[in-house]
């Protein structure tokens, strides 16, 4: 578990340093965003093929495809853990950066219903 | 992360969670500077009004429109000219300022009238320009002027114009920001869908929260043409009136300043299905991203990479020269409410400075959550400081340069500290590969410079030394370098020309098949 707790904070590190798509302005545009960006970076840290037939899909996975690249760069475990591990990385991730970003988050205007 | 206080804030009890120290095992759960509040009373703040939001960061930019205040003179002059979003149209948003020029008598007896007069005046002044935009103002908010009905009245009399309303006086909001959402969600609602756009490309974007300044959009206009991406419009900084009604139709949102901008973004996606792309324009890496990003999205990665790859080889050595010059010094990023989340971490990784504090003048709190994210521990966020705060934290902090906007650097220069302009820039444009390299030039220049180290001596107080000659940059920078760095072959300083913009507008661009 501690092992995966360092896994996670330093995928979350990089994330929290080098992107901007976990800080949209409403709770759940950032749910949504944690969502779909984190589930197509495992897939295709997996191998999988990503749906992104819709501009909507396609922006959610060139950012997806900019972490993937990146963490098999910059952490080089990942390519010694199989897909089963790396999916329950990623929905661990997902879990924290929920929590970091919204779930736990102090910003007050999360749930401003107006944009 | 433990809430900081100011000494000279203790009268202000309220004051203690605008700022927070970054901890070493702190996250963006433990605190978070309060935002987007009311100025505190008895707190001096450095910012703007909701007026001055709308008009002047996101209105004004627009190139080819008459840019009318219904109000004082006063509101207008003190919104002009103090940012340089230049344009490629001669600067005919910058060279002339309009006014209704408000009197106490129009306040009494309405000024609905003043302004149709002023309206057609400006436009016979100026026959080549048939667009506008006009401001309301606290003045002409309170009389209830109806703005709408006047400019309305004006265009059904000249066909030929068109104009659009902002209704944003100073008090509609706690700050600048209040007049950024305005302008945005009335720009969508009045303007947005009213022309059919005009595609050229197969890939089609609107570059949004980008003010061009000192030609950053130019900057980045050339790569996107470089990949053979059209840019439908700017929102707004060398943006036309007519382009920017005609947003509906691009295939993708690339976003710059969140702060000013991410509202017309999201109700771009909501409403017309377009979606938002965040981007980073400084700084070599997070700029390469991008483009790579942006190059996939349209399945062009490809014309990305030779980007990446010929500006980087241009350039980096020259990024090299002063991150060794520059590694260790500390700063403070102090801008109005993007530039410390954009620049928090690249600045660190790519010029090796040490970021000790950041503040936004009116931030929200999603921007001090992303800008302490990408600063390194130990560093002082402030929300809103005011004036003493901010001299405190330099007494403290001791920083070698902060980066900020005139009335804060004018500030800091008082007690020695060099200040860059953050918002208008010195020696701009600072995006793109060339611009990351002017802006390490710029600060090199702060620090080092010959006259500011001068500054340090007091004449009535200090003996002179008269012995030791003068002392130039390079001797200052220099003297903890090693041989090897100094007299590498591989670093070399800025070599590029003093007007990098008006070249770009000569060039021409490869054809790409549709």
């Amino acid at each position: 578990m501690a092992d995966m707790n360092d896994k996670i904070a330093q995928l979350e590190n990089f994330i929290m340093k080098k992107c901007l798509w976990q800080f949209h302005s409403r709770a759940w545009d950032r749910k949504n965003q944690n969502e779909n960006i984190l589930r197509m970076t495992g897939e295709l840290l997996c191998g999988e093929t990503v749906n992104t037939d819709s501009p909507t899909d396609r922006c959610y996975w060139v950012d997806a495809a900019y972490l993937a690249d990146s963490f098999r760069e910059k952490f080089d475990w990942l390519a010694s853990m199989s897909n089963k591990e790396i999916k329950a990385l990623f929905v661990a991730l997902k879990e924290r950066m929920d929590f970091v970003t919204v779930d736990g988050s102090l910003n007050a205007e999360l749930t401003d219903p107006r944009y | 992360m433990p809430y900081h206080e100011f000494d000279c804030s203790k009268c202000i009890p309220e004051r203690k969670k605008h700022a927070v120290d970054k901890g070493p095992e702190d996250d963006l759960t433990k605190a978070l500077p309060l935002g987007y509040l009311n100025t505190i009373p008895g707190s001096i703040s450095e910012r703007g009004c909701a007026y001055c939001g709308a008009k002047h960061v996101i209105g004004t930019p627009m190139k080819d429109v008459i840019h009318i205040s219904h109000g004082p003179v006063g509101c207008t002059y003190d919104t002009w000219q103090t940012k340089r979003y230049i344009s490629d149209n001669d600067n005919f948003q910058l060279k002339a300022t309009f006014a209704t020029d408000v009197k106490e008598k129009h306040i009494v007896f309405g000024a609905e009238k003043l302004l149709k007069q002023n309206i057609i005046e400006a436009f016979r002044a100026y026959p080549d320009i048939k667009r506008m935009t006009i401001y309301q103002t606290c003045a002409t908010a309170l009389i209830g002027d109806d703005i709408d009905a006047i400019a309305q009245e004006v265009m059904d009399e000249m066909p030929d114009v068109d104009i659009f309303v902002c209704n944003s006086p100073g008090f509609a909001g706690p700050s600048q920001s209040g007049g950024h959402h305005k302008i945005n969600i009335a720009w969508i609602n009045n303007k947005v869908g009213t022309v059919e756009p005009k595609i050229t490309s197969d890939y089609v974007i609107n570059y949004v929260g980008e003010y061009n300044i000192q030609g950053d959009q130019e900057v980045m206009q050339d790569y996107f043409r470089r990949m053979g991406i059209q840019i439908l419009s700017t929102f707004t900084g060398n943006g036309s009136y007519d382009e920017l009604r005609s947003m509906h139709g691009a295939h993708l949102n690339v976003l710059e300043c969140a702060r000013s901008a991410e509202y017309i973004c999201n109700e771009l996606r909501v409403r017309y299905g377009i979606p938002r792309l965040d981007i980073d324009g400084f700084g070599f890496e997070p700029l390469s991203s991008s483009l790579l990003k942006i190059g996939r999205f349209f399945g062009i990665e490809d014309r990305a990479q030779k980007i990446i790859d010929e500006e980087t080889a241009r350039w980096k050595p020259e990024l090299d020269w002063y991150k060794e010059r520059l590694m260790g010094k500390r700063v403070c990023i102090w801008p109005g409410g993007s530039k410390l989340w954009h620049w928090a971490n690249v600045i660190h990784e790519e010029m090796g400075v040490k970021v000790v504090s950041v503040y936004t003048k009116f931030g929200h709190q999603g921007d001090m959550e992303k800008g302490i994210a990408r600063c390194e521990q130990g560093a002082l966020a402030i929300d809103d400081p005011n004036e003493l705060e901010s001299l405190e934290a330099m007494y403290k902090l001791k920083p070698d340069v902060i980066f900020t906007g005139k009335r804060p650097g004018e500030v800091a220069k008082k007690i020695r500290v060099p200040y860059l302009n953050a918002h208008a820039y010195h020696n701009g444009p600072y995006k793109g590969y060339e611009g990351w390299v002017r802006f390490a030039r710029d600060i090199y220049n702060a620090i080092y410079s010959p006259i500011h180290q001068l500054s340090y001596l007091d004449i009535s107080r200090d003996d002179i030394p008269g012995d030791g000659g003068f002392r130039t940059q390079r001797m200052i920078s220099d003297v903890n370098l090693s041989q090897e760095v100094r007299t590498s072959k591989n670093l070399r300083e800025y070599t590029g020309k003093y007007d990098t913009i008006s070249p770009l507008r000569e060039k021409t661009y490869p054809e790409f098949n549709k």
